[in-house]
């Protein structure tokens, strides 16, 4: 198992611990993705991201037109999604389906 | 612990804790617990129409079972500390799993 | 006390605390002889959060959606909860309601008696305002149970199907829904 604090990536939350300080993709239950910069994790995978945007995916209906502000849509049949924005965001770990490292180019 | 702890240094913050039913409650952090269980005082329904129940509500206890998000204010939070404390405590579990 | 509190320090050494708790896991000690960890101050127990809202009326909203009303008498670590004078409020929102809209739905109270609540159902409690109990939540009347609940069925109904077809449409996508066959709110 890994030596101390920079040990080689031996066990699936390593590959967190490498993302610590980077931007980050999270998906989430519910219908939501995460981007942000990743500032701590624990063994649950709660999180806690900076400058996160949050998109959230919604199946239009007629009779749903609720808050228009901030909300850009990206035009398909039936799915829309919402963007929020997130100075500093705790999530809870039951939420998270998956954490990936964004590449930088 | 890490989570626990974090949260005990955000104490009388104001915050807004995103339940995973949707319903977003602001308010001050008075306390939490090991499981993540959140009092807040002086709450404010944030999309308070949807949500008229909670209109005579002035604080709650939230279980930590139901929370999907906290937002935190970003001055509250010292990055390379919390980095830090992540990194060891990530150490201390290796170490335990040995 | 609290700005003494870093992300660093040990838990203060405290009274053993009075209700039974798991042993606290994840100390920072150097893992070498498990030795007994303190608990936390008492002020951060479950047991201290529900302290203060004991033998007072509080708001119960449950993970299927219902809003009791109740004082509570009785609780544990899990947040089981002992309420007396139990009152579901069953609200029922009217169709095409708006946001704008005066009247946006109705509302009764079933008077229940005494519950035991199980607490992994308990999504939140609220303490409630004694001063704006009397008042009636935003753009809500009061009316009788018997229309409140037939309404609220029939809207149940209709929000049923609709996020049967929002987990159809996003499962095109990968997603799955939270809470897969439940109901919140």
């Amino acid at each position: 198992m890994s030596e101390g604090e920079e040990g080689p990536a031996s066990e699936p939350l390593d590959l967190v611990r490498l993302c610590l300080n980077e931007e980050v993709y999270v998906k989430l239950r519910g219908d939501r993705e995460l981007k942000g910069r990743l500032h701590a994790y624990d063994s649950h995978m709660n999180l806690v991201l900076s400058d996160v945007e949050e998109t959230i995916y919604v199946v239009d209906d007629e009779e749903n037109d609720e808050g228009d502000e901030k909300i850009r849509v990206e035009d398909d049949q039936e799915i829309k999604s919402v963007t929020k924005k997130s100075e500093m965001l705790f999530v809870r770990g039951d939420s998270v389906v998956l954490v990936s490292p964004i590449e930088k180019s | 612990m890490l989570f626990f702890s974090f949260f005990k240094t955000l104490i009388d913050n104001q915050v807004t804790v995103e339940l995973k039913n949707d319903i977003q409650i602001r308010g001050t952090l008075k306390s939490v617990d090991q499981y993540l269980n959140i009092k807040l005082d002086n709450i404010e329904v944030v999309d308070d129409i949807k949500y008229p129940h909670l209109s005579s509500v002035k604080n709650v206890f939230i279980r930590g079972s139901v929370v999907r998000y906290v937002h935190l204010p970003h001055n509250a939070v010292d990055v390379t500390l919390l980095e830090d404390a992540t990194r060891r405590e990530a150490a201390n579990q290796a170490a335990k799993a040995k | 006390m609290m700005e003494n509190l870093t992300l660093n320090d040990p838990p203060p050494p405290g009274p053993q605390s009075g209700g039974p708790m798991p042993p606290v896991l994840g100390g920072r000690a150097p893992p070498l002889p498990p030795q007994p960890q303190q608990l936390p101050p008492q002020m951060f127990t479950t047991a201290a959060q529900l302290l203060d809202l004991t033998d007072k009326k509080l708001l119960i909203c449950l993970r299927d959606g219902r809003k009791l009303t109740g004082i509570l008498r009785s609780w544990d670590q899990f947040a089981n909860l002992v309420l007396q004078s139990t009152v579901e409020r069953i609200y029922a929102t009217l169709p095409g309601a708006k946001e704008s809209s005066a009247l946006k739905g109705y509302y009764a109270d079933k008077p229940h008696g005494i519950f035991l609540v199980r607490g992994e159902n308990v999504l939140l409690l609220g303490e409630i305002d004694l001063d704006k109990d009397d008042e009636s939540p935003l753009g809500f009347e009061q009316a009788e149970l018997e229309k409140v609940e037939k309404l609220a069925k029939e809207r149940k109904v209709v929000e049923k199907a609709k996020e049967k077809n929002k987990l159809k449409q996003l499962a095109t996508l990968g997603f799955e829904g939270e809470a897969s066959g439940e109901i919140f709110l």
